[in-house]
């Protein structure tokens, strides 16, 4: 998981939770710090359906602490960034911005025209393959021709009140996914704003210096599930929970979440950071992440 | 729209969209040129198709989605639909590598997306102004005056109040201004009545930050930073056309004249806050809500509840008391048999002097009058939920199908005895459907409960949705069946003998005897 350290990646701490909205940092730190995070945003593409979900991801706090410490990313508080630069905007950030807007809706222009003209490529094709074709489909074709014709001319419905400078024939309006022109990244990423340390986060540290991806353990009771890898690939092993170094765990607790565990082909897994003496030295190896050493058990049910 | 809407792509995608190519070359299988296209047609993917049937001027981007083979995206969630197809650990062969590579291409090439508002139709661009102060001093008791009584009869009463008056609006909360009425409109926002004439913006639709943000989040809504007041853009005069030949002439000047759109990003930064700030929305409540409304669901933020416990008791109290007199509950005297010797006609007088035990018997009322704990706050209702319905409209509509509050699964605990009775007290008894009656549907009607009121857990974008019902065993008297199918008298004393203890069977038995 050797990482080029170049790339700084954006989180977004909006309301105390940690959101990234940029795709290519998504794949960034999927790829190299295994952070796969959960996608809670409707996909515009498909806006009816749970499956599928896009942007942002949502991090915990421990994966964005993680980035932090390991230098890949800053956070960024979204709203005072926002503000501050929103109602005081200097007018070549503006201008830049709006450059930028107008070059996306050029794109996307260019690929309705593209897409268009496939359309009309394959229809006149298929005209010209049967000639004699049945009533419904002819129908439908000159119908969907007539509709993107409507379309090439440029926008006859308002014409009366445009003065038909045909510079441009009313680009589609876009809406970016983040504010990255509008708002320029801090040349010096200033960990201005700190994260404070979650409790988790040691055992959290542990397993992802390992090569574990963690999601959220709700469905299964825990904090964590966690994958021996890419989650697209694997399934996950473990449930974990992390207990502090001296808290005493319920028997109970284990049984109730190694049998569960267990009903759902995983293994119990638990951990905790030993805390760290005053004598001994205080960075105590570096897979603890600044703490101590980190213990770590699993539990399955035998069944025997 | 409908059609790719529906459903999760990768299925939805081989059959319904295939099915007009082939209808159209199934009546001419003799010409091989038709079946060679048509085979041609479903080889090359459904792209086309599917562009064919939306019709060119709505796709916007979608066919680039499209072209990337919406089967692949399926490694997007791998939960679901790829459960068959992970393995169990790496080992390390470069079919593994490149399958999770394509999973991570395709997952880059859907998320890439941008959304876009297709041009054209001037009228139909959704596009809302961030307005967030306008409201701050707008007080909505003025005008739900008497909606907070009618809120108050929420425990009984409700339809029949609540379809005159105007639902509960929120009006300081809401922050974006609809410009133009889209689809949207319908189910969201509101428009707040009663202005004067001169009021600019008179009659728009506002909508409520989770709305606005779920709106853009779909690709239905461009949400723009105004450059100037909301009196320049929407002037008080009730001419919209003349508005709208300005605003086109703006268009022409400068389209960013008056304000310029903002990101996603930019939409949860302003619209996404902690509990309780005005005109914002927290991230876990809007999880909820958007996961809702993906589902198909109609969301409205419950209405608060003012003084909701403290109007009814009293008169119902009275009427329980006269409930009271009529049933008798039986005095037990310190020694004895526990059923006093008598005669007796029915079993319902004698299992009602044997219950000893008090018991939770649900009522209209029940839980408001013993104990009156108000709702704290992760365990309050916040919003209300419709199953969809054709005649379901935002400002008139049937009481909610579900009553729903949102909790975060770090920061919370599971809720107290107290905290779900306060809640349940909140919510209206709802206690299933008119044909469960009778002794058939008995364990439907228990496991549905009497209240009912739903916890919606959310970890970090992960959502379980919890029921919580007050039992309802109180309510199911089974001896009450026994008197039903009473044949003669012997029959009587013999079902008797089993059911009732010893002495009690003798002294019941002999002054029946006597009796006779």
């Amino acid at each position: 998981m050797a990482a080029p350290a170049e790339r700084q990646v954006r989180i977004s701490r909006v309301a105390g939770r940690y959101l990234v909205f940029d795709i290519d940092d998504v794949v960034h730190i999927r790829r190299h710090y295994g952070i796969c995070a959960v996608l809670t945003g409707t996909m515009p593409q498909n806006p009816t359906q749970n499956l599928f979900l896009g942007l942002p991801i949502e991090l915990h706090a421990e994966e964005a602490r993680l980035l932090v410490d390991k230098g890949a990313g800053y956070i960024a508080d979204e709203l005072t960034d926002h503000l501050s630069q929103l109602s005081v905007m200097d007018a070549s950030t503006r201008k830049a911005y709006l450059q930028h807007l107008k070059q996306q809706r050029r794109n996307a222009q260019q690929v309705f025209d593209e897409e268009k003209a496939k359309v009309q490529a394959k229809h006149q094709g298929k005209r010209k393959a049967k000639p004699a074709a049945v009533t419904e489909t002819t129908a439908a074709v000159t119908e969907t021709e007539e509709d993107t014709s409507l379309f090439d001319t440029p926008k006859p419905p308002s014409t009366t009140l445009t003065t038909t400078t045909p510079k441009e024939p009313s680009l589609p309006g876009v809406t970016p996914t983040t504010s990255a022109p509008l708002i320029p990244s801090p040349t010096p990423p200033s960990p201005a704003v700190g994260i404070p340390r979650p409790a988790n986060y040691p055992l959290y540290n542990y397993l992802n210096a390992r090569g574990y991806y963690t999601t959220p353990g709700l469905r299964f009771g825990g904090d964590y599930s966690v994958y021996p890898g890419d989650p697209f690939r694997y399934h996950a092993h473990y449930l974990a929970n992390s207990y502090g170094w001296d808290v005493e765990v319920a028997m109970l607790d284990l049984v109730a979440s190694g049998r569960l565990g267990t009903a759902v082909k995983k293994s119990f897994l638990f951990g905790a950071e030993k805390p760290v003496e005053e004598g001994s030295g205080a960075d105590g190896g570096g897979e603890g992440g600044g703490g101590g050493e980190v213990r770590v058990f699993c539990i399955e049910w035998a069944g025997m | 729209m409908s059609l790719d809407d529906d459903d999760n792509p990768s299925l939805a995608l081989p059959a319904p969209l295939l099915s007009p190519s082939s209808s159209s070359s199934s009546p001419l299988p003799a010409d091989p040129a038709t079946a060679a296209a048509a085979a041609a047609a479903t080889d090359d993917l459904t792209a086309e198709d599917l562009i064919e049937d939306e019709g060119a001027a709505s796709q916007d981007f979608r066919a680039f989605a499209a072209a990337l083979q919406f089967r692949k995206t399926a490694g997007v969630s791998a939960q679901t639909i790829r459960r068959g197809e992970k393995d169990f650990e790496a080992h390390g062969t470069r079919a593994q590598a490149d399958a999770l590579e394509q999973s991570r291409a395709a997952m880059r090439d859907v998320l890439s997306y941008t959304r876009v508002h297709p041009a054209g139709k001037r009228g139909d661009l959704a596009r809302g102004w961030y307005f967030p102060a306008w409201w701050e001093g707008y007080r909505e008791e003025e005008v739900g005056g008497e909606e907070g009584g009618g809120g108050g009869g929420s425990g009984s009463g409700k339809e029949g109040r609540e379809g005159e008056k105007k639902p509960f609006g929120f009006v300081r909360e809401r922050v974006v201004v609809l410009e133009g009425s889209s689809v949207a409109s319908q189910a969201l926002g509101r428009a707040v009545t009663g202005q004067a004439k001169d009021r600019p913006a008179r009659g728009r639709d506002w909508l409520l930050p989770e709305e606005a943000l779920y709106l853009v989040e779909r690709g239905s809504l461009d949400l723009w930073w105004p450059l100037k007041g909301l009196e320049e853009l929407f002037p008080p005069d009730g001419t919209t056309e003349a508005v709208k030949e300005e605003g086109a002439e703006a268009d022409e000047v400068d389209e960013y004249d008056a304000g310029f759109p903002l990101s996603l990003q930019a939409a949860y930064a302003l619209l996404i806050g902690n509990d309780g700030e005005r005109g914002k929305i927290s991230l876990q409540k809007f999880q909820v809500y958007s996961n809702l409304k993906r589902c198909g669901y109609n969301v409205l933020r419950a209405p608060p509840t003012v003084n909701h416990p403290t109007t009814k008791p009293a008169t119902t109290t009275l009427w329980q008391w006269f409930a009271s007199l009529l049933t008798r509950t039986p005095h037990h005297p310190p020694y004895g048999p526990l059923v006093q010797p008598g005669l007796y006609r029915s079993y319902a007088s004698i299992y009602r002097q044997m219950t000893l035990l008090p018991r939770h018997v649900p009522s209209a009322t029940s839980l408001t009058t013993t104990t009156q704990p108000a709702m704290r706050d992760p365990f309050t209702i916040h919003f209300h939920v419709w199953k969809s319905a054709q005649k379901w409209s935002k400002l008139r509509h049937p009481p909610p199908d579900f009553q729903l509050a949102v909790v975060d699964a770090q920061a919370s605990a599971v809720p107290t005895g107290g905290e779900i009775a306060a809640l349940l007290g909140a919510t209206p008894p709802e206690p299933g459907k008119p044909e469960w009656a009778g002794p058939g549907r008995l364990y439907a009607r228990l496991k549905h409960g009497y209240r009912n009121v739903l916890v919606a857990v959310v970890d970090h974008g992960v959502i379980n949705y919890m029921r919580f019902a007050e039992g309802r065993f109180g309510a199911e008297e089974l001896y009450g069946r026994f008197d039903h199918h009473r044949g003669g008298g012997g029959d009587w004393v013999g079902v008797g003998l089993a059911m009732i203890p010893g002495n009690v069977i003798v002294d019941s038995i002999i002054s029946y005897y006597l009796l006779k």
